[in-house]
């Protein structure tokens, strides 16, 4: 029995350390190499010890000046599209959860059947009609994409998340005289705050990160930090990995900590998520 | 309360439809006249009936490119449900420093398909990828993803799963949760081992959550484009392509916009078909739920 229960540890131990190997190696990796002097990034073997050194930073500041430009345009872009989508899905949400018929349970139906579009399939038809308005390479257009392909996802998840606030709490308050707004200001926007970070957490993490719409629909003026990335690595003059470890240390690193003090929201929202629509 | 209601709801509900009629139900349905005509940059569309669909699926490019990503879903998928499975079972038994461990484990989820491509790109550089000559020292066969399809096609199932584990491990791990525990309590006093616990409670009452995990990957990976594209382009001749990138391929390299909504058309055909699957199974959840 005492074997039986060391094995049982020992397997326990070993199939956490091989999980964590496995999650956070490659990032530490990346974070690590972007540290480390020019030679010593392709040292046979990989050296894990080093004199640590920001020459990388310095030279990704002085020669990818478009790579900061990118952060700036990935910041607007993603500030917007997550005002635009928790705005939205707040508001489709409170309507869903405090009303019902036939038409609503219909169009929730079709929030869910929404979703099941592929991303890549709108573009061609928008790449077009984009270009005709006159918006493409736009931070508008990609705030208004990004939010868009997010909004019936969360209006699904702030449904459930309000469905959760007794509604006795909102008739109070239209006895007090209170309309609609102001409930839902007053009332369920302050209990639904969870929902909501559910709903940044998804959209941040998908706008800041997103490639194919950036990819396509973005240039110079409105160019995303991934796109940038991604540029370096298929540069001609062969990729210089010391530069793209920096740039991608920098890219990851807020969204990364965004989602380790969001993580129990991420949570909540993708159970909520996939179990309720 | 009935007659205002529409009035004060309407504005409410307005923006949320009116995003997603004009970027995805408007251009969707414009895709679906787009793929029965035949249409390039500047030239008058004719229409073609079916032609275009006829075109895609005889063409071997697309049937390469369908056969990649269905190898590639099926194969990526499952690993994502087995492992995912092993992680959520190893949670539930208890660990020490649980909430860490669950945030190191949904770190990937936080990681963009560009940066992901850098860092396994570099993993298993041919000539100085720290995985290679681990492989190498161990005497283990390389992958040599640039030349070699098969290998390419291998480095891109890894990458994939590695960014959509902790998505597939969340949903299984709320569903293992979820389980009372006085059910695992019975099953003990009635004398059932570790092993028949788990195959007459566990996977019987994790059932639906693993349905609606398989079936939303079958959906995203369906989907994959950026990895592909990040990683090999689709090279080496054709070879590693999928259907999004065959999609791509025919829209903004051909310029056959015809074909290439036609390719659009499939895969939101297979996409809703799959779909169809999951909301059955909500339904029915659904309806348990207010029956119980």
């Amino acid at each position: 029995m005492r074997t039986r229960n060391l094995l049982a540890a020992i397997g326990k131990t070993v199939a956490v350390a091989a999980m964590l190997f496995w999650s956070l190696f490659p990032i530490a990796f990346i974070v690590m190499s972007s540290l480390k002097p020019g030679q010593d990034i392709f040292a046979v073997p990989p050296r894990y010890v080093f004199e640590p050194t920001f020459e990388h930073y310095v030279s990704l500041w002085q020669q990818w000046g478009a790579f900061f430009d990118g952060l700036l345009n990935s910041t607007i872009i993603t500030a917007g599209a997550t005002v635009i989508a928790i705005a939205g899905s707040t508001f489709a949400g409170y309507v869903y959860s405090r009303n019902s018929s036939r038409m609503l349970d219909a169009s929730v139906l079709f929030l869910i059947v929404v979703r099941l579009i592929p991303p890549i399939v709108v573009t061609l038809p928008l790449f077009p009609i984009v270009n005709v308005l006159g918006l493409n390479d736009t931070h508008a257009i990609m705030m208004v994409l990004y939010a868009t392909f997010f909004v019936s996802l969360g209006t699904v998840l702030m449904r459930t998340f309000i469905d959760q606030i007794p509604r006795e709490l909102d008739e109070a308050a239209e006895i007090d005289g209170a309309g609609r707004l102001t409930v839902l200001r007053r009332v369920i926007v302050p209990l639904a705050a969870p929902g909501i970070l559910a709903v940044a957490v998804f959209v941040v993490v998908f706008a800041w990160n997103e490639y194919l719409f950036a990819f396509i629909f973005t240039s110079t003026r409105a160019k995303t930090a991934p796109l940038v990335i991604s540029e370096m690595i298929g540069s001609i003059d062969g990729v210089d990995w010391g530069i793209l470890f920096a740039a991608s240390t920098v890219q990851l690193a807020p969204v990364l900590l965004f989602v380790v003090f969001m993580n129990r929201y991420l949570v909540a929202g993708l159970t909520a998520g996939a179990t309720k629509g | 309360m009935r007659s205002r209601s529409i009035i004060g709801i309407a504005p409410l509900l307005a923006p949320v439809h009116v995003l997603i009629l004009s970027v995805i139900v408007l251009p969707s349905l414009y895709v679906v006249w787009l793929s029965l005509n035949e249409s390039s940059f500047g030239q008058a569309p004719t229409f073609v009936g079916l032609q275009n669909y006829i075109d895609v699926i005889t063409d071997p490019a697309f049937r390469s490119a369908l056969w990649n990503t269905v190898l590639l879903v099926v194969v990526a998928v499952h690993i994502e449900l087995a492992l995912g499975l092993g992680m959520a079972l190893l949670f539930a038994g208890g660990l020490p420093f649980r909430r860490f461990l669950l945030v190191a484990v949904l770190a990937p989820y936080a990681v963009s398909e560009v940066i992901a491509v850098v860092m396994w790109r570099f993993l298993f550089d041919p000539d100085v990828g720290p995985v290679t000559l681990m492989l190498q020292s161990m005497g283990l066969p390389i992958l040599d993803w640039s030349f070699e399809p098969s290998h390419a096609m291998i480095l891109i199932a890894l990458l994939t799963i590695w960014l959509h584990l902790p998505f597939t491990f969340i949903i299984l791990y709320a569903a293992r949760l979820a389980i009372p525990s006085d059910l695992y309590e019975a099953a003990r006093i009635d004398g059932a081992t570790a092993w028949q616990a788990f195959k007459r409670v566990t996977l019987p009452l994790l059932g639906p959550a693993i349905v609606v995990a398989l079936l939303f990957r079958y959906i995203f990976a369906f989907r994959l484009f950026s990895e592909v594209w990040l990683l090999t382009q689709g090279g080496p001749a054709r070879s590693t392509e999928v259907v999004a990138v065959y999609l791509y391929q025919e829209a903004f390299s051909y310029n056959a916009f015809g074909t290439a909504a036609a390719t659009a058309w499939i895969m939101v055909l297979a996409s809703l078909l799959l779909g169809a699957g999951y909301v059955f199974i909500l339904r029915r959840q659904v309806s348990a739920n207010a029956n119980a």
